[in-house]
């Protein structure tokens, strides 16, 4: 539990991480339960009752799984992004506009199998993600400009966007709500689980985080992005083309929060829903972080959240705590995994506390 | 008189003893040279003085009481001032705001720009330093910078300045300049502390030296008028070191590395003009010259890191121009000026750090672009025990290494990758006696086995001992060309801040 | 009468442009603290939101405006320490600690709502700033009806940019401040507390775009409405560096970005709302591309001393 006489070799990096995360998680759920109490229920009930959620039944297995996927997409997006040391806060936007591309193939390119039709409708919302997020890094190579503003300046215009389009041009006839045409069943994604909304998305994220962690680790490209993350100058000096490189990762950030939206289209909604994100792209760092920015760590960190989300979304239909309750622990997660000194010093207070509290139950413990 | 004591300092970090049992005493009036290799110690004591760290053991007196800085504003309140190596001016201010920020005249609250002004002109004449206080700091020379250091000093009624490598970035007229002033100093009463590993200004200018050596006191009585500087060398490094001896070149080839009519502009002027030159296989040419007359630009020129306005480069008679990457491929080696920023990446480990530049060649990874991990640690070690890289393996991280052995590394991987020239700025910069030794072995090693070696250093002892031509650079133009050796150090310090014409006349 | 008519327009759009230049202004006011003490002001956005919506909670608390801007004073400051103990304590990057700022307050207002209203996405009205609408001022032609639909806040806010102007460029405390934000290690050499003054520049940002948060709400509509702030803090981020970090280049370029935003009126009308709604997010980002060419961040932004 030592966070900081640890040195060097990758396995001691790991456990750090792990080590890190793990008390992130605890301390947040531990902050949390203040929220729980105000509402009046008992925290630990409560999270009893959110953890027997997802693991009693198959349905609850699968519903966590399926609200965990899209926050793979987001979160792997926001890791990628961030082994250039730069923060994309645009998934959000990048998943609309991945979500809508998808949703146009879907509807629109019809009589074609499914097994052209779905790929097609993922390679389309990945290509949405990604020049969108491609041109904010333009602008940011070229004039400096912060990706941070310019990416959630952009989520509002895009999720403006393409709610004008699903409550004007693509609005179907007679639809009382904005959303585009259903989209053809070749492109509906197959389920995992019958009657439940878990499809060969979550396959795809697991594939995809697979694939982008051996890119990192393996080949030369990943050896680009971590040297150019780590030390632009010295990418520089080693001949590495560092913006051609920073604007690659971005976009491909950017292409997988979009293909993050093309699974909410082509899996569970069937269309293009404005507003239907559940804040999944600020999730996304949230999980990104609890995973140590590594996108195979996403998937287990994502799967914790999933359980969170599902638990408490099942919940808030019979009792009064909100949905929102896990939007705070999320942000706790950044603040704590941000600040691993933190972590240590309240551990270190924590020691002191109980050892204090030994001595007191010695002195006085038969008062009670 | 005696102003400060120290008794029996010793201080102690985790992993090391940086100060052992270590006695000090500075008298009024004196300018005490205060000598020893990087990590002797010194500046510890000093810090120790200034109260920026803590001794762990050890009493500080000051005027015969015990005192116990905790805070630099304690030492200032009792007129000890430091002049940091790296200058603690804020570039967007004035000379006048730099000085008095921290203790300004005015009242209640506002700052009374009109008596700062005044009191900083007055003490701007009194000690003839010629700078306007109203200029930005930005807009200075490095000399006049210190000088602004120097009076924030004296603004503060300093009575005992410390200095830390004041002279490192100054030309040889700075230095001469800052020497009058320090006299002047002194004259005036003031005790006057210099921290340098510098030992022919250590002669020129102190009354009294004191040497460092691995945390222990070697000596607190030297008077410089009795001893040579091969004598104090060997007081501070412990044994004979001679760095002045040269080793010409023996086989000097055809030219390897020719460079014709490069011009740099920045921000409309020009960094460097019209500059052309050639360096032959087998031979190392220096370039010597004050650090900002185009350097920098030269180096990111010849290594593909700038574009430029006009440039042709013929390595071995092939035109190369376009990226750094192209320029590596084709065998220009590069060992940069500022090793942990430029040249490697302290987060990975030696062995990533060894490809670093050269990850795209076949012994590193395939056609589809996948890395030989096993090659790569193979390498590792190779270079590792062949570059004495002190490390407990090849997957410890540069972070984990001392400043010599990280730029070991830099130096592997540039040297062991058979570079038809190599651009080598500032490379023993930081590291010390010991390291540069082995540097500059290295470098004669690789210039005899064939390479075109381009030097560009600010220390001039080392390019007039390394280089077997010289080329003085001064305002982004190569103002002279000779032969180490042939002109004294006035003279080149004369041509390195554009005195050519003076120098011309008497050739 | 074609002029008078076009003459109410001019007042009507000015007056709002004036009205939707108090928030922005206050924040990036606030937000040239923070970066002249060399904090990054990222965090602006959330303390914004925790003002407006602590603002309510105070009035509906007590029943007194003023309490309610002091409530949203001091929650923009409590925010801000967030922000403060992240990047100047624990050395946190200051864009994460900034936007874990902004998460916090999107996560926790609608979270309070719920628990405290019971309802979700808006609070419960209660009283609001009204117009300062004298009689002497309606009868100046022109600046008078422009003004007068102006509440209390608004003019607090230009005294507040001049006051700020003045300490930051005329004062010790001032200057000290700034030195710290270009050189922490210079200000630290000549014995500056250099975390004292950042926590300063920090704070003053969290009071200032928590007065301005309240403002949207308390100042308007005395009703909070869940992300009722709506980007506004990161506009103020550019206006701030758009306006050098400093108060009066703040004041043109928040009335600038207000101008925009109260044309919005105008097209209204025209144009289906989300296009007329992304206007302001459009300016922004064509001002980050292609305005802010030239300037410059206090040197020593993000930089931290070893104690």
């Amino acid at each position: 539990m030592r966070l900081d006489n640890l040195k060097s070799s990758k396995y001691s990096n790991l456990r750090t991480s792990v080590v890190n995360s793990f008390f992130a998680l605890v301390f947040s759920l531990v902050l949390g339960a203040i929220f729980i109490s105000i509402t009046g229920y008992s925290p630990f009930e409560t999270y009893k009752a959110i953890f027997w959620l997802s693991f009693s039944t198959i349905k609850g297995f699968a519903l966590t799984l399926s609200q965990a996927t899209p926050l793979m997409f987001t979160g792997i997006s926001f890791a990628i992004a961030y082994k250039v040391k730069m923060i994309n806060t645009g998934a959000e936007g990048q998943l609309y506009a991945g979500a809508m591309a998808a949703a146009l193939v879907g509807a629109y390119v019809t009589n074609i199998p499914g097994i052209v039709h779905i790929p097609l409708a993922m390679f389309v919302a990945f290509i949405a993600g990604g020049i969108i997020a491609g041109l904010v890094a333009i602008a940011k190579i070229y004039t400096g400009a912060s990706e941070i503003i310019l990416t959630l300046m952009l989520n509002n215009v895009i999720i403006l966007f393409t709610s004008f389009l699903a409550n004007g041009p693509l609005k179907p006839e007679g639809s009382g709500i904005g959303q585009t045409e259903r989209i053809a069943e070749s492109a509906e994604l197959m389920r995992l689980v019958p009657q439940t909304q878990l499809t060969i998305a979550l396959l795809i994220v697991i594939a995809l985080a697979i694939i982008i962690q051996y890119m990192l680790d393996r080949t030369v490209f990943g050896y680009e992005i971590k040297v150019t993350g780590n030390n632009r100058k010295a990418a520089e000096v080693a001949g590495i083309n560092v913006s051609k490189i920073s604007i690659l990762t971005f976009a491909l950030s950017g292409a997988v929060a979009g293909m993050g939206g093309a699974a909410m289209v082509l899996g569970v909604n069937y269309r293009f829903i404005e507003g239907f994100s559940s804040g999944y792209g600020f999730a996304g760092i949230s999980i990104a972080a609890l995973a140590a920015y590594s996108p195979f760590g996403v998937i287990p960190a994502a799967f914790m959240i999933g359980i969170l989300r599902a638990g408490t979304i099942t919940l808030s239909r019979t009792t009064s705590i909100p949905i929102e309750f896990v939007d705070v622990i999320q942000v706790l997660v950044i603040i704590f995994v941000a600040a691993p000194a933190m972590i240590r010093q309240i551990l270190n207070l924590f020691k002191k506390i109980t050892g204090k509290n030994k001595k007191k139950e010695i002195a006085g413990g038969e008062v009670q | 008189m005696e102003i400060v004591r120290m008794e029996k300092i010793t201080k102690v970090y985790p992993g090391t003893v940086a100060l052992k049992n270590v006695n000090f005493t500075l008298n009024e009036g004196e300018i005490l040279s205060l000598l020893g290799e990087n990590g002797a110690g010194k500046s510890t004591l000093m810090k120790i003085l200034y109260g920026m760290t803590e001794p762990t053991s050890g009493d500080v007196y000051y005027r015969g009481e015990p005192i116990d800085f905790r805070r630099p504003v304690d030492a200032i309140e009792k007129g000890i001032c430091m002049v940091h190596q790296h200058f603690m001016l804020v570039p967007a201010f004035t000379v006048t705001e730099n000085i008095i920020a921290g203790s300004e005249p005015g009242k209640n609250g506002f700052v009374d720009m009109k008596e700062a002004r005044k009191v900083v002109k007055d003490l701007i004449s009194q000690f003839k330093f010629n700078i306007d206080p109203d200029t930005k700091v930005e807009n200075l020379s490095v000399g006049e910078q210190q000088r602004v250091e120097i009076l924030k000093v004296l603004y503060r009624k300093a009575d005992i300045i410390i200095l830390d490598e004041p002279t490192a970035v100054l030309t040889p007229q700075e230095v001469d300049d800052l020497f009058i002033i320090l006299r002047r100093l002194r004259a005036e009463g003031k005790s006057i502390i210099i921290i340098t590993h510098k030992l022919k200004e250590t002669i020129a200018l102190a009354d009294r030296v004191m040497i460092l050596r691995d945390g222990e006191l070697i000596r607190d009585d030297v008077d410089p008028s009795e001893v040579s500087t091969n004598e104090l060398s060997e007081m501070m490094v412990g044994r004979e070191v001679d760095l002045q001896e040269r080793h010409p070149a023996k086989n000097i080839g055809e030219v390897a590395l020719r460079v014709s009519g490069l011009t740099v502009e920045e921000d409309g002027k020009k960094k460097v003009n019209n500059v052309s030159f050639e360096v032959k296989a087998g031979e190392i040419l220096g370039i010597a010259g004050v650090e900002g007359n185009g350097q920098t630009q030269l180096i990111e020129a010849l290594t593909g890191l700038r574009r430029v306005n006009s440039m042709e480069l013929l390595l071995n008679g092939e035109k190369i121009s376009g990226t750094s990457n192209k320029f590596l491929r084709a065998g220009i080696a590069h060992v940069p000026e500022d090793r942990t920023s430029m040249g490697l990446v302290k987060e990975m480990s030696i062995k990533y750090n060894l490809i670093l530049g050269y990850h795209r060649e076949d012994d590193c990874c395939d056609s589809r672009g996948i890395l030989k991990r096993k090659d790569i640690e193979e390498k590792g070690n190779r270079l590792k025990t062949q570059f004495l890289i002190k490390a407990p393996s090849v997957d410890a991280k540069i972070e984990e290494l001392s400043g010599g052995n990280q730029q070991k590394v830099v130096i592997a991987r540039a040297f062991s990758h058979d570079p038809k020239a190599i651009i080598i700025a500032h490379p023993t910069r930081g590291v010390d006696v010991g390291a540069m030794e082995y540097i500059h072995q290295q470098m004669i090693e690789l210039r005899d086995k064939g390479a075109a070696i381009l030097l560009i250093s600010a220390d001039l002892d080392e390019v007039k001992t390394l280089s077997d031509r010289l080329l003085v650079m001064f305002e982004g133009e190569i103002v002279s060309e000779t032969m180490p050796g042939k002109l004294s150090d006035i003279e080149m310090g004369l041509l390195m801040t554009g005195g050519r014409s003076m120098i011309e006349g008497e050739l | 009468m074609m002029i008078d008519v076009d003459m109410a327009l001019i007042i009507s759009i000015l007056a709002s442009t004036l009205r939707r230049t108090v928030p922005l202004l206050l924040a990036a006011t606030g937000g040239s603290f923070s970066m002249r003490a060399g904090v990054i002001d990222l965090g602006l956005e959330g303390m914004m939101l925790a003002g407006s919506f602590f603002s309510i909670m105070g009035t509906w608390l007590t029943g007194s405006l003023w309490i309610g801007l002091l409530f949203g004073v001091v929650s923009g400051v409590l925010f801000s320490m967030l922000h403060a103990v992240m990047h100047i304590n624990y050395k946190v990057n200051g864009s994460i600690s900034g936007m874990a700022v902004n998460l916090l307050a999107a996560a926790m207002t609608p979270l309070l709502l719920t628990i405290v209203y019971g309802l979700s996405g808006k609070s419960e009205i209660v009283e609001s700033f009204s117009n300062f609408d004298p009689d002497w001022l309606m009868n100046i032609p022109f600046i008078g009806p422009i003004l007068a639909s102006q509440n209390a806040i608004f003019f607090i806010a230009i005294a507040l940019v001049i006051i700020s102007w003045i300490f930051m460029f005329k004062t010790t405390f001032g200057l000290r401040m700034r030195m710290v934000g270009e050189n922490p290690h210079a200000a630290s050499a000549v014995g500056l507390n250099v975390k004292g003054y950042k926590y300063f520049g920090v704070a003053m940002s969290g009071a200032l775009a928590g007065l301005g948060g309240a403002y949207l709400s308390l100042g308007q509509m005395g009703m909070f409405v869940k992300d009722m702030t709506a980007g506004r803090g990161y506009i103020a981020v550019v206006i701030n560096a758009f306006g050098r970090y400093n108060p009066f280049g703040a004041l043109a370029g928040s009335a600038f970005f207000g101008f925009f935003d109260a044309l919005q009126t105008i097209f209204q009308s025209v144009l289906p709302s989300q296009l007329v709604m992304m206007t302001p997010y459009v300016v922004t980002i064509l001002v980050i591309v292609f305005g802010l060419k030239g300037g410059r961040a206090p040197a020593g932004t993000g930089k931290h001393v070893e104690d």
